[in-house]
């Protein structure tokens, strides 16, 4: 036994969500040939198959690339701060990639980790994801090699399995996802099931165990002298989370935003003196692999990527977390026999 | 032309005459190419050419961590080629101490990038030497700004709303800057932060100012080799932009960024054929 919706009563439901003040996000046709995860006006705005992964993450509906955290008036020698208005609305996220949806817990390590985010956690607390489960997967998807896979539960609230004949299978996996589709659904014999994922491109163990002591291996360099140290990787990665926080105004007034921010840009660890500890491209690379696999797995047990694909899918020299692993693996399994 | 360009690269490594072979080199046929660094002649066989090879490899030239390499040979379309002209008219490499091997190329994309379908480049110029042959005809400057003129018919309003829209999509992660080979400055305007000259915020205004920016940066020298509209992760069509650049050059100043190595710079020279009609 199961539960299901059909395509045209899921719209409707996403109407209905709209006509009710809820903000409803989802993969939307931005451009010819672009898919981002986008706020929907319309129900028919959504779209739910046709392309693999969108260009960017949810991770922007919790933890948006640009947000003020304060406002400040200043008046002859008086300063005037203003919180900005807690966030009231409720929000859904739809068709999410179940990649997209396993970042979110990984994500809440961090941001209530020594200090509570409340406009992270607020976001967290108000918005109910609803993922569909992938079909098809490119080159770049590595989700199986993370431990997770085209029908991870991970993160989300709800899980959508396409059938036959225009429906969906519905399987609510948290009460939030139950509340959101009680009364929704019918009863049905049909369960929905997803195709195998992508093979395996790296042995998370073995790489886990070994990558702690190598830090001075050549493969780094070998592995990442091309990169071109933009942002695109970790701006499109819905597990990266470094942020710099900033004033922006006049003498007057002004905001105190928080925005993102991607390590691998030279500036972001340069000092004031003109030293930079990561002074080389291929360090800065080390470091983005070695948070991933490394350094936040030893504090929070997880690996820091869900296996999307995004950072080498939109790597202008095809280089990311796969490219790199695969590498070193082959690198240090070589060096040890 | 493989075995050509594998020969003249394993030459140039094993004669000394250069450190580094900047090339491309592909992992999976099915896949991109993407740039390699080949200092030892016996790895020349990881060298490839084809029609996935879109990387402006010119780029590398003035970065710190490939300088240090060495004396470099670098692989040149021939728009990329156009980019080593500039950077020797500006002084950012000494143009005698690179080896520069033109490609002949019949475009990159299945189907070809808007690029190659107006190319007149399909023989590199003013490199070193050219491997392979590929016909080349000269195309009509109305055929090679035809996608500009389309937007161009639109109303200012419209036009306004298009950038807009495009624009709220820039997450600011300079994906367009860092594959320029003309963006080699060691701290672009946008890094500087003391004043903050131009909003990190990734909003549509900050964005806004940030494309203008980078518009006023590159106008004369963008030679349209369209890395930046490639690397945008957003998808954003900063072709257009780069056309209406190259336009302007073009009818104001009889220029062309990149096609004959003596011309004067626009940016860099006085002429008093200069039109001055721009001031009122
Ligand atoms: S590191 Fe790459 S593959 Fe992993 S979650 Fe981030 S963008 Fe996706
Ligand atoms: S613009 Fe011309 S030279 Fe450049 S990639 Fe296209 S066809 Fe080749
Ligand atoms: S602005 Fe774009 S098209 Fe122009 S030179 Fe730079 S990367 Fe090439
Ligand atoms: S590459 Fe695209 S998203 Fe990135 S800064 Fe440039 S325009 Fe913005």
């Amino acid at each position: 036994m199961s539960e299901v919706i059909s395509a045209r009563a899921l719209r409707e439901l996403i109407g209905g969500w709209l006509k009710a003040g809820i903000r409803v996000a989802g993969p939307r046709r931005v451009a010819t040939d672009q898919v981002a995860y986008a706020w929907l006006d319309r129900p028919e705005d959504c779209l739910l198959g046709g392309y693999i992964h969108p260009h960017n993450s949810i991770k922007e509906f919790f933890f948006p690339r640009h947000e003020s955290l304060y406002e400040y008036r200043i008046e002859g020698k008086k300063i005037a701060l203003k919180n900005p208005e807690p966030l009231a609305d409720e929000r859904i996220v739809i068709g999410a990639r179940p990649c997209d949806a396993a970042a979110m817990p990984i994500l809440d390590h961090v941001f209530n980790w020594d200090f509570k985010d409340p406009f992270y956690n607020r976001r967290r607390e108000q918005t109910t994801v609803v993922t569909l489960a992938c079909r098809e997967h490119d080159h770049e998807c590595f989700c199986t090699s993370v431990g997770l896979g085209p029908d991870a539960e991970r993160g989300s609230d709800v899980m959508l399995y396409e059938l036959d004949g225009d429906m969906y299978e519905v399987r609510c996996v948290t009460d939030k996802g139950g509340n959101l589709m009680a009364g929704r659904t019918e009863t049905s014999q049909l369960t929905g099931s997803v195709p195998p994922g992508p093979a395996k491109k790296f042995d998370l163990a073995y790489l886990r165990e070994t990558i702690g002591s190598k830090f001075e291996s050549p493969v780094w360099t070998e592995a990442t002298l091309r990169c071109m140290a933009c942002g695109a990787c970790a701006y499109t990665c819905p597990t990266c989370h470094c942020f710099d926080i900033v004033d922006e105004g006049n003498a007057r007034g002004g905001i105190r935003a928080k925005n993102w921010d991607a390590c691998q840009f030279p500036m972001f660890t340069l000092h004031a003196s003109g030293h930079n500890p990561r002074n080389t491209q291929p360090q800065r690379q080390r470091q983005r692999v070695m948070h991933k696999f490394s350094i936040y797995p030893d504090k929070f047990g997880d690996v820091l990527c869900t296996g999307c694909g995004n950072c080498t899918r939109h790597c202008s020299v095809h280089l990311g977390v796969q490219t790199v692993l695969e590498a070193a693996e082959k690198s240090w399994r070589n060096a040890t026999v | 032309m493989l075995n050509d360009l594998r020969q003249t690269a394993r030459q140039l490594l094993a004669d000394k005459k250069v450190d580094v072979v900047i090339g491309y080199g592909q992992a999976d046929p099915a896949g991109p190419a993407y740039p390699v660094f080949i200092t030892r002649p016996e790895d020349t066989e990881q060298l490839v050419f084809n029609d996935r090879c879109y990387n402006n490899l010119t780029t590398f030239l003035t970065r710190k961590e490939i300088r240090a390499m060495g004396r470099a040979a670098v692989l040149v379309k021939g728009c990329d080629a156009k980019s080593v002209v500039v950077l020797a008219v500006e002084s950012q490499i000494d143009r005698q101490s690179v080896v520069v091997i033109g490609m002949a190329c019949n475009g990159v994309g299945q189907p070809s990038l808007a690029k190659c379908r107006t190319c007149d480049v399909h023989m590199p110029r003013h490199t070193d030497m050219v491997i392979g042959q590929a016909a080349d005809h000269a195309i009509e400057a109305k055929d090679r700004y035809a996608e500009l003129a389309e937007m161009m018919s639109k109303s200012a309003s419209e036009r306004l709303a298009y950038w807009g829209q495009e624009l709220s999509r820039c997450v600011k992660c300079y994906a367009c800057r860092q594959v320029c080979p003309m963006c080699y400055c060691e701290r672009c305007v946008a890094d500087k932060n003391q004043p903050q000259v131009i909003k990190t915020s990734a909003t549509t205004m900050g964005n806004l100012a940030w494309q203008i920016n980078r518009a006023f940066h590159l106008a004369s020298r963008c030679v349209g080799c369209d890395e930046c509209t490639r690397a945008c992760p957003a998808g954003i069509n900063l072709r257009l932009l780069n056309l209406m650049l190259a336009q302007a050059t073009e009818e104001q100043f009889d220029y062309r960024p990149g096609m004959d190595k003596d011309a004067q710079p626009v940016l860099g020279c006085f002429s008093v054929k200069d039109k001055e009609c721009f001031i009122k």
